[in-house]
């Protein structure tokens, strides 16, 4: 038998309970109260900004650049890596104590803008203030749309990255009287000399399927530019005759020896960037952003971080995919933006961090400071790298490669990832991988991709 | 329960008896006690209730919802079609299915890896103590320390294929981590690494519980040391066992880190377990709603094994 007094515990209980999930409830309701969009112009301020890039190097130079024009303006970069970077910054940006500035990128991505938009102020009329109505015509097409939802521009682009290139350690190659691959036959002659001499040819994660989707689309480029991009919009299916010739590609790969034994069973990062940054392995698919590794101090900091001693940088030079397809359509570069600047809707200091989010990606002296980084291709049209001011490990060798490859970067226009959905994005990892793997013939895995492709319709 | 009942007593003091005109007094006094007590373990239920229960309900909702997880985000409700699209989903089975061989093969070796190290360890070895710390460290190493060294160690360029390549056995060296089948044995391997130095410690507590004399009336009989251990102590430390078994079951559900930190759920899910299958829907994905009814899975299926297991423990010890 229950006394007067039982019940008062179980309402308790239950009143706590009610009040948790209430609590939980409507947090979880969505459209948060939007604060007034930001305008900058303020002048002091101690902001903390969050990202998975630059390295710490480059984000130290970044912030120094700014703080020649904004000496009062504190920036602290906290660098989180990539892949726990959306499950840290969630949580982060509800709450006040989180970021007062955060990387975004397009669509569905790390930190990708179709996620994290809600919890960021519309930068549209601060960066229309400082660019004039016109800014849209000022910036470079990937940093704008891809980086707007809903009419609300969430983030600044700093700049973008390019794929669909190789990079070659040019010691190595030079060592061995070699010079970078233009079809597979070349291909695999390279990989006969480095590996008789102990090197690696060409190291690839290929357990990271992001990576992988870049040295497919760069084989489909091969077969027909523009054909990846039209299949991942749903205008060309993925069972037609051309995925077949480039899958067979993608396995040939593979079953030809380029691919290091055990790829599949390595990630690009860390596994195949510290190969290539030790020494061990010659040729890497990366894309522009590690032209930054083209600079001494940098380099410098790679090697360390690979787990090189007391580092001697070598130098690295960009190569084109090698004309596998035999068509001739060699050279191609797909990007995103790298990242944009977006500014937290819980910020105490949204002037501030609207100053900075502006500074980088729309004022002059700061793409100039993003361009002389070598990271990115500057979302500011018309900024080039100050090549006179930034130290490369070996300037005869490396400069005009890195020139021309840097102009034809901010000249591509098809997508890397900006095309292809989450759902899209999942089903590659299983069928490059499981083609790769001899899981999967070429006849399912394209199947695989159609099929998502159909439900997305 | 008798028992229980009789403690509660005060002693001298005769039990009520029901009908009496003092029965109102003692359930109001048992009630003050009752209330008194509550301030004491109302933190403890608040957060119980708070921590626990309420993030079981609130999956088991989020469950029902087509959401990114990021709490700004809109969500819409979707019923019964996450667990839909779960029962039609092949990577989810087969996350099940590794899970299954997982457990049996793992709870295996290490069992009989625990109790033979337990019972050498009980009869008089030399350097005893630092053979119990070398089988115990691996058990309170972090993973995430391991990860790294367990990843160069089955690289294809890696120790292990170096020394087989020495000792001429390069027809048995390959990419460990690269194949599925070769992948999971590296997963099992490093589980079983970590793990056996507490399974070898509970056996070696219960096996120190065993009657000296029944162990003596045994030799007396003319058993040998195997014999005795097959009919005298396995027998004996069989709770032990069981509950090595609950716990093993338990953890091969909830298994993460080895398989994402050494494999990443790879190659091509052929390390997927529920948890990394979790992970990599709800954060690389975004789907959180289908995520949270894998979660609500687990759940279940962590609660019927329990559950059952515990009946045919119960019932072997009846018999």
């Amino acid at each position: 038998m229950r006394t007067s007094t039982t019940p008062r515990p179980r309402l308790m209980a239950t009143a706590a309970v009610a009040g948790l999930a209430l609590l939980g409830l409507s947090a979880c309701s969505g459209g948060g109260q939007e604060a007034a969009a930001p305008t900058g112009g303020a002048d002091s301020g101690d902001l903390t900004w969050w990202g998975w890039t630059p390295d710490a190097v480059n984000a130290e130079k970044l912030i120094a650049a700014f703080n020649e024009e904004y000496p009062d303006i504190a920036v602290t970069f906290v660098s989180k890596p990539i892949d726990s970077y959306d499950s840290v910054l969630g949580p982060a940006i509800t709450s006040s104590d989180g970021p007062d500035v955060f990387n975004v990128a397009p669509g569905s991505a790390n930190g990708g803008v179709d996620t994290f938009g809600a919890g960021a102020l519309d930068l549209t009329p601060a960066v229309a203030a400082a660019l004039g109505d016109d800014w849209k015509d000022k910036l470079a097409p990937a940093g704008v749309e891809p980086l707007t939802v809903d009419d609300k521009l969430v983030g600044v682009s700093a700049g973008a990255v390019y794929s669909g290139g190789l990079w070659v350690n040019q010691d190595l190659f030079d060592q061995y009287g070699l010079t970078a691959p233009t079809d597979l036959d070349e291909w695999k002659q390279v990989c006969a000399t480095l590996e008789v001499n102990g090197v690696t040819c060409f190291v690839q994660g290929a357990g990271q399927h992001a990576f992988d989707m870049d040295t497919f689309e760069a084989v489909m480029e091969n077969v027909e530019p523009g054909l990846y991009v039209d299949a991942s919009e749903g205008e060309v299916p993925y069972t037609d005759e051309r995925f077949v010739q480039g899958m067979e590609i993608w396995k040939s790969l593979f079953d030809e020896g380029i691919m290091q034994e055990g790829a599949i069973g390595l990630q690009q990062y860390p596994d195949a960037n510290n190969q290539f940054m030790s020494g061990k392995a010659a040729m890497v698919m990366m894309g522009t952003w590690y032209t930054q590794y083209a600079v001494k101090d940098s380099m410098v900091a790679a090697m360390e971080a690979a787990g090189v001693a007391d580092p001697t940088p070598f130098a690295i030079t960009p190569a084109d995919f090698p004309d596998l397809a035999g068509t001739g359509d060699t050279g191609s570069l797909f990007g995103d933006a790298d990242y944009g600047l977006a500014v937290s809707g819980k910020t105490d200091q949204p002037d501030a961090a609207t100053t900075f989010a502006l500074w980088l990606g729309t004022s002059e002296a700061g793409q100039q400071a993003v361009a002389n980084t070598l990271n990115n291709v500057p979302a500011l049209k018309g900024v080039t790298p100050q090549w006179e001011q930034i130290d490369l490990v070996d300037p005869a060798r490396q400069l005009e490669p890195l020139q021309e490859y840097t102009e034809r970067a901010g000249q591509a226009t098809e997508p890397r990832f900006a095309s292809v959905s989450s759902d899209l994005n999942s089903a590659f990892e299983d069928v490059l991988i499981g083609v790769a793997s001899d899981d999967m013939t070429i006849d399912e895995a394209l199947g695989a991709l159609q099929a998502v492709q159909d439900e997305e319709k | 329960m008798s028992t229980t009942a009789a403690a509660r007593q005060t002693p001298g003091r005769s039990a009520p008896v029901p009908g009496r005109a003092d029965d109102g007094a003692v359930t109001r006094r048992r009630g003050v006690r009752q209330a008194s007590g509550l301030p004491w373990i109302l933190p403890a239920v608040v957060l119980v209730i708070g921590l626990v229960y309420f993030s079981i309900g609130y999956t088991g909702y989020v469950s029902t919802l087509d959401w990114n997880g990021f709490i700004l985000s809109p969500s819409e409700p979707v019923g019964g079609a996450n667990y839909t699209e779960m029962v039609g989903d092949p990577v989810f089975w087969r996350s099940l299915w590794h899970t299954a061989y997982f457990f049996v093969i793992t709870f295996t070796v290490q069992t009989v890896l625990g109790f033979v190290f337990a019972a050498l360890m009980h009869s008089k070895l030399r350097f005893g103590t630092l053979f119990k710390v070398v089988v115990f460290v691996p058990t309170v190493l972090a993973p995430a320390i391991m990860a790294p060294v367990f990843r160069q160690i089955f690289d294809a360029d890696g120790q292990l294929n170096r020394l087989l390549d020495a000792v001429g056995l390069d027809a048995v060296s390959r990419p460990w981590l690269a194949d599925a089948t070769t992948a999971m044995g590296v997963v099992m391997v490093v589980t079983v690494w970590q793990w056996t130095g507490l399974t070898f410690i509970l056996f070696f507590a219960a096996m120190s519980q065993v009657d000296p004399e029944v162990m003596e009336a045994a030799r007396i009989d003319g058993a040998g040391n195997i014999r005795a251990l097959r009919s005298i102590v396995w027998p004996m430390v069989r709770g032990t066992t069981a509950a090595l078994a609950l716990l093993g079951l338990i953890g091969a559900l909830k298994t993460f880190d080895v398989p994402y930190l050494v494999t990443k759920g790879g190659p091509n899910h052929g390390t997927e377990f529920l948890g990394t299958y979790i992970y990599q829907v709800m954060v690389a994905e975004k789907h959180f709603g289908y995520a949270a009814a894998i979660s609500v899975a687990l759940l279940v299926l962590a609660i019927t094994g329990g559950v059952l297991m515990s009946i045919r423990n119960r019932r072997a010890e009846r018999s």
